[in-house]
């Protein structure tokens, strides 16, 4: 007996050990205890620069689905994605105001105000839809208005669009001209310098000139507008005490609704022209360790070529019936993503990659925000 | 705390039960043996399934844990072993697309195996090498997450967790035990168990991992 009792014992705790204990969320505080997050940019990492006058009227802000859960997602843009990932507060727009010409548009411009450390305020996105590198005058810019060319109306709204450049300047000029070792910064930008180039050259080839030399010098200029960004990377941002820098690639933006309109010309140029910025942008940056590069470029290629692994089902038609997501709310969706009731969420929005025809809806957004975090985590930031 | 009291529960019972004469392992014996085992999983992973990175595939560590048996002679050959023991708590890494994040979360397992056992030599040699084959269940549990894992699979979201599977997997042995006297021997045993499994986020991609791990052990006996 006493030999049998050894064994059910022996059973009886090895059964037992295979016990219980739940599943739990174990440690999520990130490897850095980042503070805040300072970005720079365009329309992409913008969270409500415009966010005012006749745009607030209409509840947008964001370039993608407005209103916060409007597809069921906890954020929009991807810095805000980003940011609750880390912990932070969340991202609010540094500049707020609209140059909005009020003749067209029918509702009164609003003022550009600070609301970073310059106002008292903690706003640390400068981020501007419009922004380009280094030019002030980009996509919306009531300067590009002109009453005689209907197609020029849109930037009547009057988009800030203080190029990266200058937002970087602002913010040293706000902030004791240093980055603080505990930021998270970030940079983005490049997809405006192609839109006026693209523009540039339609109007070049429009009024008979060379096709060949105009494209050479849409390509050029894009080169050129990543070797300004990189430089600003460098000796503004890294030389001035930043320690965790990321710097996120131009998306192939020949894949957009916007390139792919103009036909397979039309996309190849675009191609070439992002390649350029990207490269031109790669080879400028001095390689630090306090700097990471996430290579959009080539996510964005592989979202459109395996989309189903992304949880994408439409990487070609924009979500939103207005012509810029900027303004574009549940309420002004295609039937195909509309929510099902009113006050419900547009959930179906959520294998859709674009909102408009350059921008991402929210859970494109999301995809970007993972791609960032995944290259923070590998870096050991996060 | 439940746990190390059955364990030691356990080390009195091979301590306190040493009365008798009989030879070693011999038909109708008892057998138990204590030690410690390392467990080192093979993983070959799936990559993470849609929606995710493209290439996301998972390691899983090494893990070692005191671990316990007991066995009875059917013949002076044949032999049926159990075995148990404390939980063992694997690591587990980011690899494929996502190497180099390092440690994504952890994972307890537990995976009572039996064996049925061939023992070489004559039942009083001092020196008898064994096989062994058995089915394992494998029960995981008790997982942890973290910062990493919730980021680049719903970054901004509630944090994920991590689901594992119970699996049914078969093992085989070779292994070894030495006399030192009437009662006690010493035994070293590698094992390799043949499973998979299933992981499953909280977020709703899933991995399914072949395991196969190698087991190495080594564990002081007592026959009774």
């Amino acid at each position: 007996m006493k030999k049998f009792h050894v064994l059910t014992t022996a059973l009886a705790a090895a059964v037992f050990l295979a016990g219980c204990g739940g599943n739990e969320a174990g440690d999520q505080k990130p490897r850095v205890a980042f503070t805040s997050m300072v970005s720079f940019g365009d329309s992409l990492s913008d969270v409500g620069t415009y966010a005012v006058g006749a745009v607030a009227a209409q509840g947008g802000g964001h370039y993608s689905i407005n209103g916060k859960g409007a597809t069921g997602l906890l954020w929009i843009n991807w810095t805000e994605f980003l940011s609750a990932t880390l912990g932070l507060t969340q991202p609010c727009a540094a500049e707020t105001g609209l140059n909005t010409i009020q003749a067209v548009v029918g509702a009164p411009p609003v003022p550009a105000t600070f609301h970073d450390a310059s106002a008292g305020g903690t706003c640390t996105n400068y981020a501007q839809g419009g922004a380009r590198v280094t030019n002030p005058v980009g996509p919306g810019n009531a300067l590009l208005f002109n009453a005689a060319v209907p197609s020029t109306y849109s930037n009547a709204i009057g988009q800030l669009t203080v190029p990266v450049q200058t937002q970087i300047a602002n913010y040293l000029a706000h902030n004791g001209g240093k980055f603080t070792s505990d930021q998270l910064v970030t940079v983005f930008a490049g997809g405006n310098d192609v839109f006026i180039n693209v523009a540039t050259f339609q109007a070049t080839v429009g009024a008979g000139g060379d096709p060949t030399a105009a494209a050479t010098a849409a390509v050029t200029a894009m080169a050129q507008a990543g070797t300004e960004e990189a430089a600003y990377v460098n000796s503004q941002v890294l030389a001035n005490g930043a320690t965790h820098v990321v710097v996120v690639n131009l998306p192939d933006v020949s894949l957009t609704p916007f390139a792919v309109s103009s036909g397979a010309q039309g996309q190849a140029l675009v191609k070439s022209m992002t390649q350029a910025f990207n490269s031109a942008l790669q080879a400028g940056l001095t390689p630090s360790a306090n700097l990471v590069v996430v290579d959009a470029f080539t996510a964005s290629e592989d979202q459109a070529t395996n989309k189903l692994q992304y949880g994408l089902t439409d990487v070609s038609t924009p979500t939103c019936t207005s012509s810029s997501s900027l303004v574009c709310t549940a309420n002004t969706l295609i039937p195909a993503v509309a929510p099902a009731a009113s006050g419900t969420a547009a959930t179906a929005a959520n294998t859709y990659e674009y909102a408009d025809s350059v921008h991402p809806t929210p859970y494109g957004y999301r995809l970007l925000a993972e791609l960032v975090s995944e290259q923070l985590a590998i870096k050991g930031w996060l | 705390m439940k746990k190390h009291s059955i364990a030691s529960a356990l080390v009195a019972t091979v301590a306190l039960c040493g009365a008798g004469a009989a030879q070693a392992q011999v038909a109708g014996q008892v057998m138990v043996k204590l030690g410690w085992n390392k467990i080192m999983p093979k993983v070959r992973s799936t990559e993470l399934s849609a929606p995710a990175l493209p290439g996301s595939t998972i390691d899983i560590k090494s893990a070692s844990a005191l671990f316990f048996t007991a066995a009875y002679m059917i013949t002076d050959d044949i032999s049926v072993e159990v075995l148990g023991g404390l939980p063992y708590k694997h690591d587990i890494i980011g690899t494929g697309s996502v190497q180099g994040v390092g440690k994504i979360g952890s994972i307890h397992q537990i995976s009572p195996t039996v064996l049925l056992q061939y023992r070489f030599m004559p039942a009083d040699a001092p020196f008898r090498p064994y096989i062994g084959a058995g089915p394992t269940f494998a029960k995981f549990y008790g997982s942890r997450g973290s910062a990493a894992l919730t980021a680049f699979t719903n970054p901004g979201g509630p944090p994920t967790t991590i689901g594992g599977d119970t699996e049914w997997g078969a093992t085989t042995e070779v292994g070894m035990s030495y006399k030192i006297d009437k009662h006690w021997f010493v035994d070293a045993a590698l094992l390799k168990t043949f499973i998979n499994t299933k992981a499953q986020l909280s977020t709703g991609q899933t991995t399914k991992a072949r395991l196969n791990p190698v087991a190495i052990n080594a564990s002081i006996g007592y026959a009774f």
